[in-house]
């Protein structure tokens, strides 16, 4: 095809080709063409086929409204092609064809509609119940649209940035940019959103005269330049607003261009005040077949020749019913376009002007005319029309059929940040009623066309918009407002719903293949309001959305049901306001964990990490998992842990003893200096949620550990329980400052003291006792001797900073004894074979600190205190049927169970929280939390895994604990 | 054509001045109790009182998600029933409700998290519902499109896989119910709005709504994530209950993909393929009571980011629509249910987070049979609101459910 | 809804910053002879308000305080966002 070169609106340059592969064919196209205007320049009419009856579908809008052009590219899915631009190698791919989609062997699903009527599926294929899985499977595979394979691999880079400013402005067109010129020349910082590749909006392709012979394109690039030479301009072209939110919050994406070093970026905005200037898209007309190839929106034939080159069709019909249709058909006419005839749906109300200039044409123009039906089996052939009362009809011959109803403003962003809309009588749209806060409303979207008004609304909204950011006086808005109202208003748009037809193949949703005879249908069946028509017929849920049928469905629904205009209510929209890739949403990807000071050197030392809450920490230190030889170093020689994730605060100050005697069970005003006590905190229901030590560093001075889950919570928590009483304390968290060094085995004593001066001895630093010291006068430590894991063992706190070297240091002093590394599962088995519990592994939500034989902790004669938990404690304390932590070994020395196997008899009574074979006792251990009857010492429990069918294995209750009874062993 | 248009719910019909039970609520939950009341217990003489028009609420809103793999002994029996009744209902009601029988895979992303898993499983097991622990190889087989590989934020486990679920088209619950309480003798008011219940002497006497009063000796509560505010607003009850927003999206529609329901705990995600094509997937919650049933940019982007990491393919493809609902959530994740307690004649059914819907069909048999009877059925009785009153949470989650810090 | 909270200290802020902490019921009840259900309402029992409620809220990725505001449930607008810079902009 020859494409026009020398339009001054042109966006493409035909100097540069760019190769593209389609269905294995390479084709040619312009630099600056979309897919589907290279396609179509390539003679490429059927671009697919629809969802449900597999009708052609082919170039209908360029704005994306429906999925008529969406094609596979690349290997990804449902490309809208009419605005997704055309790159060097594409490789393009039809979608939902079984054949091509010139012949589509299943294309005879067209004449089948009257088997499936809206909703049939409810009412078929359920009888028998045996029929439905085959049912199932065909439905599955006839429906969606384009395929993506399970291993596909998005390319591209995606980015993302956050953004505040004062004014945000969603739409480029003249409003849009008038709106941010006003708001930038008061001092104000503004963004500008434009969804395609550069500004201009309606201006930018039309030719007619704006003001002293400038047209309307020239006005534009005016603009632009102007928008373009302001610095506190931050324009986004190819940028569509995704989202809006109350408080301001615009969301949105931009497509990169060559140079950009991202292929999409999501944008989310922050602005004091938002100017939402989204323009029109075009009412779609509904008669027969109004959707096949060669039917086109005014807007889409024009721009086709003024931004593309490429005349739409060799000789056309146009039924429209707006100026916009009769100022196209003109400037199409002069390019070369035959036109057989214009129907105006309009009786009256055109513009002069141009009927003057389509008389001078000689073109045949019918007022009160529409068309009723396209003919063409695959492509638009002729084109009947009629009166508007379908008594008198006309049939024409031509190749493109220029079809519009009117116009739609595009109100998402200010619907979807809850501004209400009411249908406006004059204008057939539905206008703003009540805006968000702070948030304008500009051109188009009122229902304005002249250009002069649109650029004023816009100058409007930008000082509205400016006087929220405090820039802008009211004295000025006024006046604005007067010379708004002194140009001309809002456009009487047309009260045509559909052409003078039955329906049965005049489609409302494209998507969806959704006819007005569905509608009626569901009507019918008691679906009477919009929402739920929607959903029985799936109208506007295809790609598009409510893009084809969001404005006609309402109006339809209360013209078929003789429902006065008050009634007529716009339907749902909701983000995202445009399509958009995951990848895109995505954004730049995030790296979630926290790292110890020791995690590299863990690393190094074949450390098997896993994530365990917020952290990453060695779990094993070898490719046994059951860790034997971590273990049997600990009980018979020494290991290091390193144990930086524990939660480590300081809370200090007068009131800091009663904030502490809130929070923990036990008496905390009885702390001693030099000792470690170990308590727990529950929740208000008394269930223990964190467990840890204190020790007193001074006078009102604590330094306290909690589990490492719980270290994210307790400065809320500690806060949150003493909100009310004004109490004077501080409270530090130091869990990323502090790291912890466990060093734990008969040998740690003789370990430490080769890097410490004073006396470590068991007299000296007994058990349960805390000191503080230098490592070499230098290294602050703070060292508690504690035996979670039932073997003398020592907790060194060290600066974050220090611990690499303290680390180190003691490997170096171990070496000797051949010190090794061990993990958090031997931990959790040594700590087990002690009967030690961890929370979440031997408790729960429900259990309370009673339950897991913790009631010891617990000082009942605090009640000033208030304690949190105290009072559940004391109301449950005697109930019977709660469960009780117990240990349990095998029976006849069997096999141990599996964590999480149930104890039961004919009824669930507990489960198993941790049990492993145990090498220090040379048997099968564990916990398990079982109903009070089960909990005597002797009683057989019967455990039921997971596929164990009818076996059950049994264990028998024991006394807690199992390894080294008398605690020997972490006191010596 | 082969089928004559009827209205399916009967014709909008006047208020009566009275009936034997007043439902507040036009959910799932409230019209399978009226369809049970008049199929089991003979009694018809019920109005459905709906604000807005039913399945407005929750019931329009959720992912249609059934599963019978809850975690305690008290909960799964009753999902269990639940899920054996779907083809029961598509048989009785002779409407296809389009159960997707086609299992949920719930991963696991750590040791830990599989041995929680195993006590669900057993638990599942034991009272006869399958379920079983498969490992990550074995996830990949059933679900191609998943990332197994160890470079993710939370690599994948293994997974828990309970057949027997699925997903149903909820639209056609509603629809099918109200059209079979409705053959029965129910009727379902629309655009009527309940404002108050009379009481006398401790007794429920009456139910004003925006179109007039009605005397009744019994009115149930069941109406989602409005039910605590209304019972609170109309009898001065507090109940346990946080109001959250939960949100759902779906991408563009694609040919077979995903051929089971796949969830994450650590993801807070889960995604399944509608019969239309569309992935669906949701499952956070806007910590934070509300009654908008709004979206938020936070969450759109919080799930594109989970998806990205273990369904990597989805990358390619784009969300088209978001939407949110209520759920009003308990400290314990189970729901209340209760009756003649505080009232004689009032009746709750709420408190069901985003368990509403798999859990209709069976809740509408036993609250009907609480209704009729005046008794509590044993299958409801570890649902009575008494329980936090006396510290017996129900452990239907193993973890601190955190609105507040308090619970 | 984009919620946004006004915190005391660090001023109005995006509302993923914080943490929501029930409704006001005011300072914990004395433990005296406090039944279990006077216990249970103070612990969990909410008013659900549909509507505006005075509620609690932490600064979690902010100063760490504790604070109260008022907060329209049905819009997720804190109450005291000041409306008059819109109005006065509308009547000119």
């Amino acid at each position: 095809m020859n494409r026009f070169n020398h339009l001054p609106t042109l966006k493409i340059d035909t100097a540069q080709k760019i190769s593209f592969i389609h269905k294995g064919k390479k084709y040619y196209g312009a630099k600056g063409d979309t897919i589907a205007t290279a396609l179509f320049a390539n003679g490429i009419r059927i671009f697919g086929r629809s969802l449900k009856y597999h009708r052609p579908r082919g170039l209908y809008s360029l704005d994306g409204e429906s999925s008529n052009t969406m094609m596979e590219v690349d290997g990804i899915p449902n490309v809208r092609c009419e605005n997704t631009a055309l790159k060097e190698g594409m490789v393009i791919q039809e979608q939902n064809v079984k054949g091509s989609a010139e012949n589509d062997m299943l294309g005879f699903l067209d004449k089948l509609d009257w088997l499936m009527p809206a909703g049939f599926y409810y009412n078929v294929m359920h009888k028998p119940a045996k029929l439905w899985p085959f049912a199932m499977k065909q439905i599955r595979k006839a429906a969606g649209l384009g395929k993506i394979s399970p291993d596909f691999k998005m390319p591209g880079k995606y980015d993302e940035i956050f953004l505040n400013t004062d004014v945000c402005v969603i739409g480029g067109g003249p409003s849009g940019m008038m709106a941010a010129l006003s708001a930038a020349k008061k001092g104000l910082r503004v963004i500008l959103m434009e969804s395609r590749p550069w500004l201009g909006g309606c201006f930018e392709y039309r030719s007619r005269e704006y003001q002293n012979r400038l047209t309307l394109h020239e006005r534009a690039h005016q603009l632009s330049k102007e928008v373009e030479s302001l610095e506190n301009i931050r324009v986004f072209t190819h940028a569509s607003v995704v989202g809006t939110y109350n408080n301001n919050l615009v969301t949105g994406f931009q497509v990169g261009k060559q140079k950009d070093v991202f292929d999409e970026r999501y944008i989310e905005i922050r602005a004091k005040s938002v100017v939402v200037a989204t323009g029109c898209i075009e009412r779609p007309l509904i008669f027969d077949n109004n959707e096949r190839p060669g039917v086109m929106q005014t807007g889409c034939a024009l721009r086709l020749a003024k931004t593309y080159g490429q005349l739409p069709g060799k000789k056309a019909v146009f039924s429209i019913g707006h100026d916009l249709g009769l100022e196209a058909a003109l400037e199409l006419h002069d390019l070369g376009l035959s036109i057989a005839c214009i129907a105006d749906i309009r009786e009256d109300g055109q513009d002069p002007a141009l009927l003057k200039k389509i008389s001078e044409k000689n073109i045949l123009f019918l007022k009160g005319w529409v068309a009723v039906k396209a003919h063409g089996r695959k492509l638009v052939k002729q084109v009947s029309l009629s009166s508007i009362d379908g008594l008198v009809k006309r049939k024409f011959t031509c190749d493109l059929l220029v079809a519009s109803a009117g116009m739609t403003p595009v109100t998402g962003p200010i619907t979807v940040a809850q501004g209400k809309l009411k249908y406006d009588t004059h204008t057939g749209f539905f206008l703003p009623d009540v805006m968000p806060e702070k948030m304008y409303a500009a051109g188009r979207i009122m229902g304005l066309e002249h250009p002069l008004s649109i650029e004023t609304s816009g100058k409007l909204a930008g000082l509205k918009a400016a006087f929220d950011c405090g820039n802008c006086s009211i004295q000025e808005i006024g006046e604005a407002k007067k010379d708004l109202e002194n140009l001309s208003g809002p456009v009487r748009g047309t009260k045509l719903v559909t052409a003078p037809v039955k329906g049965r193949k005049s489609f409302i949703c494209f998507d969806e293949d959704a006819t007005i005879k569905n509608i009626k249908q569901a009507i019918g069946k008691g679906f009477d309001v919009p929402e739920l028509i929607k959903r029985f017929t799936a109208t506007g849920l295809g790609p598009g959305q409510g893009g084809i049928p969001g404005h006609n469905l309402p109006l339809y629904v209360a013209k078929y049901q003789a429902l006065p205009d008050i009634s007529i209510k716009p339907t749902n929209v909701r983000p995202p306001l445009v399509p958009t890739f995951i990848s895109t949403y995505a954004g730049a990807g995030h790296q979630m964990f926290k790292i110890t000071p020791m995690d590299e050197m863990q690393r190094k030392d074949g450390g098997v990490f896993r994530n365990i809450g917020v952290w990453q920490r060695a779990r094993y230190f070898s490719s046994d998992f059951s860790c034997q030889k971590e273990i049997e170093n600990v009980r018979t020689n020494v290991g290091i842990l390193d144990g930086s994730t524990l939660g480590k605060f300081r809370i200090y100050g007068p009131d800091a003893v009663k904030a502490l005697q809130r929070v923990y069970v036990s008496d905390m005003s009885k702390i001693k200096e030099g000792r470690v006590k170990y308590s727990a905190m529950c929740t208000d229901d008394g269930c223990v949620i964190d467990d840890g030590v204190v020790v007193k560093q001074g006078e009102n001075d604590f330094y306290f550990t909690t589990s490492t889950a719980r270290a994210g919570q307790t400065v809320e928590w500690i806060r949150y329980h003493t909100r009310y009483d004004g109490w004077n304390f501080a409270l530090v968290n130091l869990t990323d400052s502090m790291g912890v060094i466990n060093l734990s085995g008969p040998n740690a004593r003789k370990v430490l003291q080769k890097i410490v001066d004073m006396d470590i001895s068991n007299e000296a630093f007994g058990f349960a006792e805390y000191k503080e010291f230098k490592i070499q006068d230098t290294v602050p430590v703070r060292a508690m001797r504690l035996g979670f894991m039932g073997e003398l063992s020592y907790e060194l706190h060290v600066p974050s900073s220090y611990m690499k070297s303290v680390w180190l240091m003691l490997k170096e002093a171990g070496k000797e004894f051949n010190i090794q590394n061990f993990g958090v599962e031997a931990q959790n088995v040594l700590r087990m074979e002690k009967c030690h519990i961890i929370l979440g592994s031997e408790s729960e939500q429900r259990t309370n600190l009673l339950d897991v034989g913790l009631g010891f902790l617990w000082d009942r004669k605090k009640a000033d205190a208030k304690t949190v938990g105290a009072v559940a404690l004391r109301q449950a304390e005697n109930d019977q049927t709660r469960l009780k932590l117990v240990g349990f070994k095998m029976e006849n020395n069997g096999r141990v169970p599996r964590d999480g196997s149930l104890i039961v008899d004919t009824k669930v009574r507990g489960y198993v929280c941790t049990a492993r074979n145990s090498f220090s006792l040379k048997e099968a251990v564990g916990m398990a939390l079982v109903e009070a009857p089960l909990a005597k010492t002797g009683t057989r429990l019967e455990i039921f895994e997971d596929e164990c069918g009818d076996h059950r294995i049994y264990g028998k209750v024991v006394e807690m604990p199992f390894y080294d009874p008398e605690g020997k062993r972490m006191k010596m | 054509m082969f089928f004559k248009s009827k209205p399916m719910w009967g014709k909008k019909t006047q208020l009566k001045s009275s009936y034997d039970v007043v439902i507040i609520g036009g959910g799932l939950h409230s019209l399978a109790t009226a369809y049970f009341l008049a199929k089991d217990h003979g009694i018809t003489d019920v109005a459905v009182i709906e604000k807005n028009y039913i399945g407005f609420g929750g019931a329009g809103r959720n992912t249609a998600i059934v599963r019978a793999n809850q975690r305690t002994q008290y909960n799964v029996p009753l999902y269990k029933e639940a899920l054996d009744l779907w083809p029961v209902l598509t048989k009785d009601l002779d409407y296809n409700l389009m159960f997707n029988n086609c299992g949920n895979l719930n991963l696991m992303h750590s040791e830990a998290a599989m041995n929680a898993a195993r006590m669900t499983i057993a638990t599942a097991q034991f009272h006869g519902v399958e379920s079983h622990l498969i490992d990550a190889k074995q996830a990949k087989e059933m679900v191609p499109a998943l990332n197994i590989s160890e470079d993710i934020t939370f690599p994948i486990h293994g997974a828990m896989f309970h057949p027997p679920g699925g997903v149903i088209r909820h639209d056609a619950v509603v629809w099918g119910l109200a059209r079979g309480a409705a053959k029965r003798g129910v009727e379902i008011h629309q655009e009527t709005e309940a404002l108050s219940i009379g009481t006398k002497n401790g007794k429920v006497t009456s139910v004003t709504t925006s179109r007039g009063t009605i005397n009744c000796k019994q009115v149930l509560i069941s109406a989602g994530g409005y039910s605590a505010a209304l019972i609170h607003s109309m009898l001065g009850i507090k109940l346990p209950i946080s109001v959250l927003t939960i949100q759902a999206m779906v991408t563009q529609p694609l040919k077979p993909l995903l051929n089971h329901v796949v969830s994450s705990g650590a993801y807070h995600a889960y995604a399944n393929q509608t019969l239309k094509g569309e992935i669906a997937t949701g499952a956070h919650m806007d910590p934070w009571p509300n009654y908008t049933t709004l979206n938020t940019a936070h969450y759109i982007k919080h799930q594109a980011e989970a998806l990205s990491e273990f369904l990597p393919c989805l990358r390619g493809i784009r969300f088209m629509r978001i939407w949110g609902g209520l759920a009003d959530m308990t400290p314990d994740m189970a729901p209340i249910m209760d009756g003649n307690n505080q009232v004689e004649g009032f009746f709750m059914d709420c408190g069901w987070g985003y368990f509403g819907f798999k859990s209709c069909s069976a809740v509408g048999k036993y609250m009907s049979e609480f209704i009729a009877k005046n008794e509590c059925p044993d299958m409801l009785k570890p649902f009575a609101l008494k329980r936090y009153e006396e510290h017996r949470l129900m452990g239907e989650t193993a973890v601190v459910v955190n609105y507040t810090p308090d619970n | 809804m984009a919620l946004t909270i006004t915190c005391p200290v660090c001023g109005k802020r995006n509302g993923y910053e914080f943490k929501f902490g029930g409704e006001e019921k005011g300072p914990r009840p004395e433990e005296k002879d406090l039944t279990p259900k006077a216990w249970c309402d103070y612990v969990h029992m909410n008013q659900c308000v549909a509507g505006v409620q005075k509620e609690w809220w932490f600064h979690k990725d902010g100063c760490g305080s504790w604070f109260t505001i008022y907060r329209d449930t049905t819009t997720n607008l804190e109450k005291e966002a000041g409306l008059a810079n819109h109005q006065e902009a509308d009547k000119s």
